[in-house]
């Protein structure tokens, strides 16, 4: 079979071109299947795949069910107003989806966190990361059938879900870190709660080995799968855990200086494979390192406001003296009308799923003048195109469960 | 009364009584209603939750599957404007006919066979491989690219997977030197699966694809095709359907049990007394087991790639009955059976 | 082929994860509405509201994020008292937070449910009325969360 061994491997854009030219009208040998938004395993999105007999000889992406509009609804929007819409876009990582947002915003208006601001936003940060590997991981699991891997990733989920909802107030939404600093302060006896968290989610990722990362069938179903070779995934612009998985060592946490990750030891693990069994071993990794991350962070946590000193003063004495014994911030009057001053501010934070890239720019008003958002999944989105191409058809939800994609992200 | 005798007669002879009562027609049903309840709470004990639990609170959920059942009675089945509606129809009713047939062989006591043949061994496996092509047909007639992309699943999974069972029986029939079942239990002084063990292990395997239970639920992917010949499906044409692959595995379990557990054995000869079919107890107990194990392993893994399945189907399990039949003939020349 | 040497074991030690989990289920199923979890204190749940604390600013309606929180005005005040309407609200906490008198309060319930759409608007006389849990009011027992080494999360009667 020609076409399969010109197709096998990594697709150069001239295969895929050529593939397409390939489909004529009336081919009789390509078969087209519409996985389309109505599908268990589709997302919200669609796909067009084109098979020859078993083998897939191309797939486009039909993105665009789940836009929402965002960028346009927060120019029509105060600045505060859009951290809670923004963390709609990826709401199972909310606190690292806005971050980027506020440290554009902070930059705009010259406001800078206190230090324990700093390190309670490292420790939501981390805690939303784990959650949201967990759910990559399940999700990739389901995509295989293995229903246990799903139960047990989603279960495990609920530990973090609690701890946020303790620091927080809210499971999933927690709209945490506004422009000076955070909301809320460390509950009491939050720390040995999470050393306990830490302890099982340990002894977890053992028995996730046991039965997905090592069983033979989830092995023979990864390996080799969706190879993406490192100059790949530097030319097209990868990010994340499958650009860490190819053996490039880039994180938007060492490349950009926000909360407090310049003061805690980290590691960033890299594969060099690239393939789908590498991605789903770094997911697992870097929740090891992030729960590594949440004890320093736990450990080292400085004492002080939570909130920025030129925001606090505007407060009356009783209300400053209530936020800083409760624990709960009051936010100045002037956060209802907060003025932007005029210019133009870049952000990038490390999600989940990669790096977000805010970019603010202000006329001077309380509106935005346009907030550009670009988000990891979008990026992501290209490698369907060009890693599928050659596989065979089952290999398509494998490669897409390895590749943690999350539409409605992607979409905005 | 003389009619009335008959008819008791009639219905408590082993031809009419082991087909559709035990282990037949009415118990596979029950058997039915309560594996697929077994599976889900199985597999909800190892994901750390409940399962079907509301239905019968008390005695934890166990008719769930009836409330299913009734529901499928109930619901308006679609015929799509697209398929040949004869066919449609028809497939999963053939399909469930075909899936009945092999208990017409199957021995639930000694001398209590339906039909006593010497070649029953041969009449159950070449019934349960006709199966496939009424889900073919399914599949073909439904006009649907899903529908189409599983029936050739179906297709490749059946050829691969009855080589194996063929070749598993075949050993194992050489190692007691009989097809008959009954004739296999009686000179079961050792168990089959001690006698054989390589041909057991190839059985289970081969019985675990023909029934399209995980790792090999390749026909019904549902995360690639839907649920392959089934998708266009609905209410108990729907229902028929689903049942067909656990008739299929409650069918190859009795087999099994018979060839490799020792059957009915031990004899409880006080039931055997009151009414032969009751000494078939154990036989039906050794086959649910085996079918709870089966359904266990959906909690422990995903689904394999076809290739591999196909692979792995004529790589490794073929090669490996062969051997299996190496080792019957070896075990024939040594002196033992 | 993977080397069966390799896999078989490993096929083994997957089968026996699998059955010790079966024989020592660690479920983690909260049986509502009969059992309730308790929420934890800061939760941000449904709002109440206190009149006599409030200064009629208005600043929770325009911090508002989803316009949900707006002044009704009646017959001789200024700027009106807060109302708002659930089928918008996102339980974000920003009017709470910004109110500067403590005039709103989160409280922690959350699992009221609506039958009609016109319900779900609450004018300043409902949203000062305390909000109660439906399952709580049905006698629901009360479970709390404790995080446990072995278990992750258990769930223990209050």
């Amino acid at each position: 079979m020609s076409s399969m061994s010109s197709l096998s491997g990594v697709a150069v854009p001239g295969d895929v071109v050529r593939a397409r030219l390939l489909v004529r009208e009336g081919d009789e040998e390509v078969y087209e299947l519409f996985i389309g938004p109505q599908h268990p395993s589709s997302g919200h999105m669609r796909f067009i795949v084109r098979l020859e007999g078993d083998v897939i000889v191309s797939v486009d992406p039909d993105i665009g069910y789940v836009h929402r509009t965002m960028e346009k609804l927060a120019e029509g929007r105060e600045a505060i107003k859009a951290i809670a819409l923004l963390e709609r876009m990826t709401i199972i990582d909310s606190h690292n989806v806005t971050i980027g947002l506020v440290r554009a915003l902070e930059k705009l208006l010259d406001a800078e966190p206190p230090p324990r601001a700093r390190y309670l936003r490292t420790l939501l940060s981390e805690i939303n990361r784990i959650a949201s590997h967990l759910y990559g991981i399940g999700i990739a699991g389901i995509m295989l059938n293995h229903s246990t891997m799903f139960m047990w990733a989603f279960g495990d989920r609920e530990v973090w879900l609690q701890l946020a909802e303790e620091l927080t107030g809210a499971r999933l939404t927690h709209t945490y870190s506004v422009p000076g600093g955070v909301r809320r302060d460390l509950p009491q006896g939050f720390a040995d709660r999470a050393e306990k968290a830490i302890r099982y989610m340990t002894r977890r990722l053992e028995d996730y080995k046991r039965i997905f990362l090592e069983n033979p069938q989830v092995v023979a179903r990864y390996e080799g799968v969706g190879v993406l070779k490192k100059h790949e995934a530097s030319r097209l612009g990868i990010v994340g855990p499958n650009l860490r998985a190819s053996g490039i060592r880039y994180d938007a946490r060492l490349a950009e200086d926000y909360a407090a990750y310049s003061e805690v030891e980290f590691e960033i693990p890299t594969f060099e494979e690239g393939d789908s069994y590498a991605r789903m071993k770094q997911r697992v990794e870097e929740i090891k390192q992030s729960m590594h991350i949440i004890r320093q962070v736990l450990q080292k946590m400085p004492s002080g406001p939570f909130f920025a000193e030129r925001y606090l003063r505007l407060l009356p004495p009783k209300l400053r003296d209530q936020v800083l014994s409760t624990g709960r911030l009051k936010f100045p009057a002037v956060f209802a009308t907060l003025k932007l001053p005029q210019g133009e501010a870049v952000a990038r934070a490390e999600m989940g799923h990669g790096e977000i890239f805010y970019h603010v720019i202000s006329d001077g008003g309380s509106k935005p003048y346009r907030l550009r958002v670009v988000t990891p999944s979008f990026r992501n989105v290209i490698l369907f195109r060009y890693l599928m191409p050659g596989h065979r058809f089952m290999d398509f939800p494998a490669i897409y469960g390895s590749l943690d994609y999350f539409p409605p992200e992607a979409d905005r | 009364m003389g009619l009335l005798e008959w008819l008791i007669s009639l219905v408590l002879s082993p031809q009419v009584f082991a087909p559709l009562i035990f282990p037949g027609l009415i118990t596979a049903l029950v058997v039915l209603l309560t594996v697929i309840w077994a599976e889900r709470k199985i597999a909800a004990r190892v994901q750390m939750r409940v399962g079907p639990l509301y239905v019968t609170r008390r005695f934890g959920g166990v008719l769930q599957m009836l409330a299913d059942g009734t529901r499928y009675m109930f619901q308006e089945f679609i015929i799509p404007e697209t398929s040949d509606k004869l066919y449609f129809v028809f497939a999963p009713v053939l399909a469930l006919t075909l899936a009945i047939l092999p208990f017409a062989f199957i021995p639930a006591a000694p001398g209590f066979s339906p039909v006593k043949s010497p070649l029953s061994l041969l009449g159950v496996l070449a019934v349960t491989s006709s199966v496939p092509l009424a889900v073919l047909l399914m599949g073909w007639s439904s006009g649907n690219k899903f529908a189409i992309q599983g029936a050739v699943r179906e297709a490749f999974m059946t050829v691969a997977y009855e080589a194996v069972v063929f070749v598993s029986a075949l050993a194992i029939g050489l190692a007691y030197g009989t097809l008959d079942l009954e004739e296999v239990v009686l000179r079961q002084h050792l168990p089959g699966i001690l006698l054989n063990p390589i041909s057991a292990f190839t059985f289970f395997i081969g019985m675990v694809m023909s029934a399209g239970r995980l790792p090999f639920d390749i026909v019904e992917g549902e995360q690639e095709i839907v649920v392959g010949p089934y998708v266009e499906y609905s209410g108990i044409i729907f229902g028929i359907g689903m049942g067909l692959a656990y008739l299929k595995l409650y069918a190859f379990s009795l087999v099994f049990s018979l060839l490799y557990l020792a059957g009915w054995e031990p004899l409880l000869t006080p039931l055997y007394n009151l009414y032969p079919a009751l000494a078939g107890i154990p036989l039906f107990a050794k086959a649910y087991l085996v079918m709870l194990f089966v359904v266990f392993l959906r909690s422990v893994y995903g689904r394999y790639r076809l290739d591999q399945a196909l692979r792995a189907g004529w790589r490794i399990y073929f090669p490996l009955a062969l051997l299996s039949v190496l080792l019957s003939v070896l075990v024939r020349v040594v002196g033992y059976a | 082929m993977p080397n069966p040497l390799y896999s078989f074991p490993r096929h083994l030690r997957a089968i026996a994860t699998g059955l010790r989990y079966l024989i020592a289920p660690n479920r983690m199923t909260v049986y509502y509405p009969e059992k309730i979890i308790e929420l934890p204190p800061g939760y941000r749940g449904l709002i109440r509201y206190h009149p006599e604390l409030c200064i009629q600013c208005g600043l929770c309606a325009m911090i508002c994020p989803a316009a949900a929180m707006k002044m009704f005005v009646r017959k001789g005040e200024k700027r009106g008292r807060p109302g708002v309407n659930y089928q918008r609200c996102i339980f974000c906490g920003f009017c709470v937070d910004i109110c500067p008198q403590n005039a709103l309060e989160m409280v922690r319930v959350h699992d009221v449910a609506y039958e009609r759409w016109e319900d779900m608007v609450l004018l300043p006389e409902k949203l000062a009325q305390e909000p109660v849990s439906p399952a709580l009011a049905e006698g629901a027992k009360i479970v709390r969360p404790v995080f446990s080494e072995e278990r992750g999360l258990v769930h223990e009667p209050a």
